[in-house]
């Protein structure tokens, strides 16, 4: 709690009338183009799980994706998708079954925003990872997804192991 | 000690007793994907004794909208009748009397509105439209939908008429003249007992998802919209615009009221909670309620619906996982607050029960539909009726 409201202390310098959409400068895209374009280049997708307004949401933008050489690191190696937590948009799962980006978050238990989840280039799940995150923890997330960590190791053991 | 963990263990007293539940979907497979999402959940109504589902599914290689009735002394559904012709999404039905229903549901990017069993379709807007509902009530019937209007979508009413050969436009109108300036969607729409209309919508105009409802004496003219959610959540520390809402539904209640609920995220620590309001005939809600329990107070509902009838009968159905998996659970109004929640025998324990969709009937029977998930048989449209205890 303590540190929360430090980092929304902090963060007031940066406050603006900017709201919790994706980060600018980031080339994300809906979840169908995104799961194309993943099958097409054989990258990761990292998708962001946002909401419309959300306040964790805009201190992520502005305290961790605006630093310019992790933005180059997920432009270069993820495929970018952002859904929308409340939205009736309609995306098609690997499945083959539509449904909203709303109900995605059902099918994700995703209880708050942000929500990021990495997943394979076919669309299955490698990890889901809630709540604002620094820098270097997405720089973790990356060693751990691209190197393929996953498949042997929880995310705790991976972590532990760096330490 | 001994006598705490009585009393959490103390089952809570089942106030419904519980049909046998039906299969409602004829066709199912792994690769078949019913939904029961609506606008307002209106994807079950009971017409005398006629129960009809409305629900989408992709059996036909794309997203196809159906019907299903089961009349009265039969223990089956009929065959489903397909109700689209292209993509198909997010049908309702409400009930007409002597077994008819009127149906209404996205296509191609319009909403379209029939009478079944034996009426035309017709085309409710000529712009691009979608999640419609509809609601009946003091003889009219009504139909709602979201209408691209410049860059986004609002929120307009309709008032239909019933004709030789099905349904007629007789007004449609924007609850608000001006173009929106951000996104309205997902309506919900009550006719309460003296013939007004409720309308209540998802909208963005305050930089975060709000629920917001307006009031019309004649279906025409409607007041100024104003929150749902007694909870003006705001920006925290500059950061955000606010908490998160989502799917409202309205439900006439009583003589004169109206009934709400939605999925509210003001404790944003748990996910979604299915919170509540009511009108007794004033035409203005009062304070937000709780509806989940304590048992369910941490987890994440989904879902969720609010059902009244004219006898002042009223509940909400809605899901969580507070045991392990997607179960339905419902609360009972009891004239102070909701009560203690119930889980649905047939719609609980392992697997994946979900997507409560319910209405009351004359003589006060619920009627229950939900989607029964198995991803390797496929998901089943599964039907239970229940009476009071």
């Amino acid at each position: 709690m303590r540190l929360f409201r430090w980092l929304l202390a902090a963060s007031c310098m940066w406050a603006t009338a900017t709201l919790a959409d994706p980060p600018r400068g980031y080339p994300f895209v809906g979840f169908d183009a995104g799961l194309k374009a993943a099958r097409a280049s054989n990258k990761p997708i990292f998708l962001y799980f946002g909401r419309y307004g959300c306040a964790w949401c805009e201190l992520t933008n502005k305290k961790t994706f605006s630093n310019a050489s992790l933005k180059k690191l997920y432009l270069d190696n993820y495929e970018l998708v952002y859904v929308d937590a409340e939205s009736g948009k309609r995306l098609t799962l690997p499945s083959g079954e539509r449904i909203t980006e709303a109900e995605l978050g059902v099918r994700l238990q995703a209880f708050a925003t942000p929500l990021f989840v990495y997943l394979t280039p076919q669309g299955d799940k490698i990890m889901r990872i809630p709540g604002f995150k620094t820098v270097q923890d997405f720089r973790d997330y990356d060693r751990y997804v691209r190197g393929g960590h996953y498949q042997q190791k929880t995310l705790l053991e991976f972590l532990g192991g760096k330490s | 000690m001994t006598w705490l963990l009585m009393v959490l263990a103390w089952p809570v007293q089942a106030a419904w007793t519980w049909s046998e539940a039906l299969t409602v979907n004829s066709v199912q497979g792994a690769a078949v994907f019913p939904h029961l999402e609506s606008a307002n959940r209106q994807g079950v109504a009971v017409s005398d004794d006629t129960v009809g589902v409305a629900w989408e599914d992709n059996r036909d290689g794309g997203p196809q909208c159906y019907l299903s009735t089961k009349s009265a002394g039969t223990t089956t559904f009929a065959p489903e009748i397909r109700l689209s012709q292209s993509e198909c999404y997010e049908p309702v039905v409400v009930a007409l009397g002597g077994g008819r229903f009127v149906v209404a549901w996205e296509e191609a990017g319009q909403v379209h509105a029939r009478v079944l069993p034996d009426g035309a379709v017709i085309r409710l807007s000529q712009a691009e439209s979608a999640q419609v509902t509809l609601a009946t009530g003091a003889g009219k019937l009504y139909a709602a939908w979201a209408e691209r209007a410049g860059k986004f979508h609002r929120i307009v009413v309709a008032q239909l008429a019933l004709t030789e050969d099905g349904l007629s436009v007789r007004f449609a109108q924007p609850v608000e003249a001006r173009v929106p300036k951000d996104g309205q969607s997902w309506p919900a729409l009550a006719v309460a007992g003296d013939g007004s209309v409720t309308v209540a919508w998802e909208d963005r105009r305050a930089r975060h998802t709000v629920p917001m409802v307006s009031h019309s004496r004649d279906g025409r003219r409607f007041t100024m919209p104003v929150r749902l959610s007694d909870k003006k959540s705001e920006s925290v520390e500059g950061l955000g615009a606010g908490s998160g809402a989502m799917r409202t539904t309205l439900s006439a209640w009583g003589k004169q009221g109206v009934a709400a609920a939605w999925l509210d995220k003001r404790d944003f620590l748990a996910g979604y909670d299915v919170y509540a309001a009511l009108d007794g005939g004033k035409r203005r809600f009062g304070r937000n309620l709780v509806v989940q329990d304590s048992f369910g107070d941490s987890m994440t509902q989904w879902h969720a619906q609010i059902v009244g009838d004219r006898q002042g009968r009223l509940l909400a159905v809605w899901d969580d996982a507070r045991d392990g998996s997607p179960d339905v659970w419902l609360a009972d109004w009891n004239g102070k607050a909701f009560g203690d929640n119930e889980g649905v025998p047939a719609a609980s324990g392992p697997g994946a029960q979900s997507d409560p969709v319910a209405t009351l009937d004359a003589a006060g029977r619920l009627h229950l539909v939900w989607l029964d998930r198995d991803e390797a048989t496929g998901t089943r449209i599964r039907y239970a009726r229940a009476v009071r205890k």
